[in-house]
C-alpha cells in the first residue's frame, strides 16, 4: 500500500492535511481580505457583497493550490474569472462616463484614456530621447478612469516585474483569461501542429511598434493591433481610416482570443502576436523563480510540452532541462508531468531539491500581486452585475 | 550671408534634427538592417549605402525646392498626396525587400553582399540603396526645415551646400546603427526582422493610401 502511494507521487508532493493547508494559506488570506476592506467599509451594497465574495473566491483558491499542490487548474479559475469581468467593468464605466465604448480623438487629446500596461515597451524609446510619453494618459494620479496615472502604473509594475519576471502574464494580466477561458473549452486540440516559426512574431510585433512608435509619437500598437480595443476602447470611428481600425482590431480579436484558442488550446494571442509579452519575456532573466525539467527523472513523454499554453517548451528545451524564456510560470506542465520532472526552481539552487518550496515562495508573491491587482477588477466586475441584478 | 555662417547654421540643425530623423528612418533602417548578413562590415557597407541614395535624394529635393521656391511648403492638399505616394512606395519596397530576403536567405543570411530587390544577383538594385533614396525625399519635420531655409537662399549651390552640410550632421545620428553588425544572425533573428518589415511596410501602404484618398491617419 505504501508502495503503491509512493509509485503515485513520485517527484510530486502528496495532498497536504486539511490544517496545514489552511496554515499556509492564513497569509494570503488576510492579504485578502485587507485588499477588500475598502469595498467591504463603502455603503453601496453591492460592492460590500463583491468585495466579500472576491476574497472568498481568491482565498479558496489559495487554499486549493495548498490542498492538492496543484497550480494551474485552480489559478485558471481566477484568471478566466479576471479576463471575463474587466471588460464588463470597463465597459459599463466607459458607458456611464461617455455614453459609447469609442473614444474620441479630442479624449485622446485632452489626456483622458485610461493607461494599460501594453503600451509600456513602446513608451521607453520616446522617453528617453525626447523626455516625452507617447501616451494620451496623464503621468499624474487623477488621470483617466481608473484614477491612477501612468507614473504608478508603470511603479508598480516594474517593482513585481522584476521578481516575477513573466509571471504577471499569467496573474495580473487582466486580457489572457478569455483566450484561456476559450481554451479550455474543447476536450482536445485539432490544430496540432503550429509552425515553431510562430512564437518568434511577437518579437517582430514589439520591435515594429516600438520602431513605429518612435517615428509617429504615438503608442503605434494601441491605435493599429490591439485585439483588447474591440472589448475595451475602440476608435469612435470617422471615417474610413476609423472604421479600418476597428476592422483589424475585430478580426484580431475573433481570430486570436475567441478562434484559434478553441482549436489548439493555446493562448494563441500572447503566444503569436502580444508585444507586451515578448518585452516581458527579458524580465524572465531577472526573475529568480523559474521552471526546469529534472532530466534523472524525466523520461521523455512531452505531457509537459502537450499542456503549455503558450509553446514555451521544445524538444530541444526538455533535453537542456529548461523551458524557454516565453514560459509564463503558470503551472500547467508541472501539474501534467506525471513524474513530477517538471519543477519550480528558484535560481542558484540545485534543481529538484524542495522544488515545493520554490512553488510557495512563487505562488506567495504571485498571488499577493493577483489579489491586488485581479481582486479589484473581479469586485468591480462582481459589482456592475449585482448593481443590476439587486 | 556669409559663407561659413550658413554652413555652420546648416550643420546646427542639421545635428538638432538628427534624433527626430533616426526616429522617422528607424523603422525604414532597423529590420532591413537585421535582416541583413552580420558583422561590421555588411553593416557599414548598407549604411553607405543607404545614407549615399539618401544624400542623392537630399540634394534632388535641394534641386527642385529652391527652383520652385515654394515646393517645400505646398498647399496641404499635394503635400498630402507626396507624402502619401512616398508612403506607398516605401511599403511596396518593404515588401519586395522582405521577399527577396527569403528568397536569397534559407537559413542564416551569411553572405557578404547586401540584398537586391528585383532579379537576385548582380542585376538587382540593393534595396539599402532604394529605402535611402525613398527616405531621402519624404517630407519629414526636420527635412522641411531645411527644405525652407534652402528656398530662401540666393543661388542654387547654396541651396545644394545647405543641404550636404545639413546631411553631414544628420548622418552623424546613423552612426551607431554600424552596432547592429554585433548582433548575431539566425534564422530566428531574420525571421523577427523580415515580420517586422512586413508590419512596418503594411502601415506605411495603409497610410499611404489613406493619405492618397484625402483622409485623415486616424478614424
Amino acid at each position: 500500500m505504501a508502495d503503491a502511494a509512493c509509485t503515485a507521487f513520485a517527484g510530486k508532493t502528496p495532498p497536504r492535511t486539511w490544517s496545514r493547508a489552511l496554515l499556509l494559506t492564513l497569509p494570503i488570506a488576510l492579504w485578502s481580505l485587507f485588499m477588500s476592506l475598502r469595498g467591504l467599509m463603502q455603503p453601496d451594497r453591492s460592492l460590500q457583497i463583491a468585495s466579500a465574495l472576491t476574497a472568498a473566491f481568491l482565498i479558496a483558491l489559495f487554499f486549493m493550490m495548498m490542498k492538492t499542490s496543484s497550480t494551474y487548474r485552480w489559478r485558471r479559475w481566477f484568471f478566466v474569472a479576471l479576463g471575463v469581468l474587466f471588460p464588463i467593468e470597463f465597459i459599463h464605466n466607459v458607458m456611464v462616463l461617455r455614453g459609447s465604448m469609442g473614444i474620441p480623438i479630442e479624449e485622446m487629446i485632452a489626456g483622458r484614456t485610461p493607461f494599460c500596461f501594453l503600451p509600456i515597451p513602446l513608451l521607453i524609446l520616446p522617453a528617453a530621447l525626447t523626455k516625452t510619453l507617447v501616451f494620451p494618459g496623464s503621468i499624474l494620479p487623477g488621470g483617466g478612469m481608473a484614477g491612477s496615472g501612468m507614473a504608478a502604473m508603470v511603479g508598480l509594475w516594474l517593482a513585481i516585474t522584476l521578481v516575477v519576471g513573466k509571471g504577471w502574464c499569467s496573474y495580473a494580466c487582466f486580457f489572457g483569461g478569455i483566450e484561456e477561458g476559450m481554451a479550455a473549452l474543447p476536450k482536445k486540440a485539432q490544430w496540432k501542429k503550429l509552425d515553431p516559426r510562430l512564437r518568434l512574431v511577437p518579437w517582430a510585433v514589439l520591435l515594429a511598434m516600438v520602431l513605429l512608435s518612435l517615428a509617429l509619437f504615438e503608442p503605434a500598437y494601441c491605435m493599429w493591433l490591439c485585439p483588447f480595443k474591440a472589448v475595451s476602447e475602440y476608435v469612435a470611428a470617422r471615417n474610413t481610416v476609423g472604421l479600418v481600425q476597428n476592422g483589424i482590431f475585430v478580426v484580431l480579436f475573433a481570430a486570436l482570443v475567441i478562434v484559434l484558442p478553441l482549436l489548439t488550446k493555446k493562448r494563441t494571442q500572447c503566444t503569436f502576436l502580444c508585444p507586451f509579452g515578448a518585452f516581458q519575456s527579458i524580465f524572465n532573466k531577472t526573475s529568480v523563480f523559474d521552471i526546469k525539467i529534472d532530466r534523472t527523472v524525466c523520461s521523455p513523454c512531452v505531457l509537459c510540452q502537450k499542456s503549455c499554453p503558450t509553446m514555451s517548451l521544445t524538444d530541444d528545451s526538455i533535453k537542456k532541462g529548461e523551458t524557454l524564456m516565453s514560459c509564463m510560470k503558470c503551472g500547467a506542465c508541472v501539474d501534467a508531468c506525471p513524474k513530477g520532472a517538471a519543477v519550480w526552481h528558484i535560481r542558484g539552487t540545485q534543481v529538484a531539491v524542495k522544488p515545493e518550496r520554490a512553488r510557495l515562495m512563487f505562488l506567495y508573491v504571485a498571488w499577493a500581486m493577483a489579489a491586488m491587482f485581479g481582486g479589484t477588477i473581479i469586485t468591480q466586475g462582481l459589482a456592475t452585475i449585482l448593481q443590476r441584478v439587486i | 550671408m556669409g559663407g561659413p555662417f550658413l554652413l555652420g547654421e546648416a550643420f546646427l540643425l542639421g545635428l538638432a534634427s538628427g534624433p527626430a530623423c533616426v526616429a522617422s528612418c528607424g523603422p525604414v533602417v532597423v529590420p532591413s538592417l537585421l535582416a541583413e548578413g552580420a558583422g561590421w562590415r555588411l553593416n557599414a557597407r548598407y549604411l553607405s549605402s543607404f545614407l549615399g541614395t539618401r544624400f542623392v535624394g537630399y540634394l534632388l529635393f535641394a534641386a527642385v525646392a529652391w527652383e520652385l521656391g515654394a515646393l517645400v511648403s505646398p498647399p496641404p492638399a499635394v503635400r498630402t498626396l507626396i507624402y502619401g505616394g512616398i508612403h506607398v512606395l516605401l511599403g511596396v519596397v518593404l515588401l519586395w525587400y522582405a521577399h527577396s530576403i527569403g528568397r536569397v536567405c534559407t537559413h542564416a543570411c551569411a553572405g557578404s553582399g547586401l540584398v537586391s530587390i528585383g532579379r537576385v544577383g548582380k542585376r538587382g538594385v540593393s534595396g539599402a540603396a532604394v529605402l535611402g533614396l525613398l527616405t531621402g525625399v519624404s517630407l519629414c519635420p526636420p527635412f522641411v526645415a531645411a527644405g525652407l531655409r534652402a528656398a530662401q537662399l540666393s543661388n542654387i549651390a547654396a541651396a545644394l551646400l545647405f543641404f550636404a552640410v545639413f546631411f553631414v550632421a544628420t548622418t552623424l545620428w546613423f552612426v551607431p546603427f554600424v552596432g547592429l553588425g554585433c548582433v548575431r544572425r539566425n534564422a530566428s533573428v531574420i525571421f523577427v526582422a523580415r515580420t517586422a518589415m512586413i508590419l512596418v511596410a503594411l502601415y506605411y501602404l495603409l497610410a499611404g493610401v489613406a493619405m492618397l484618398a484625402g483622409r485623415r491617419i486616424y478614424g
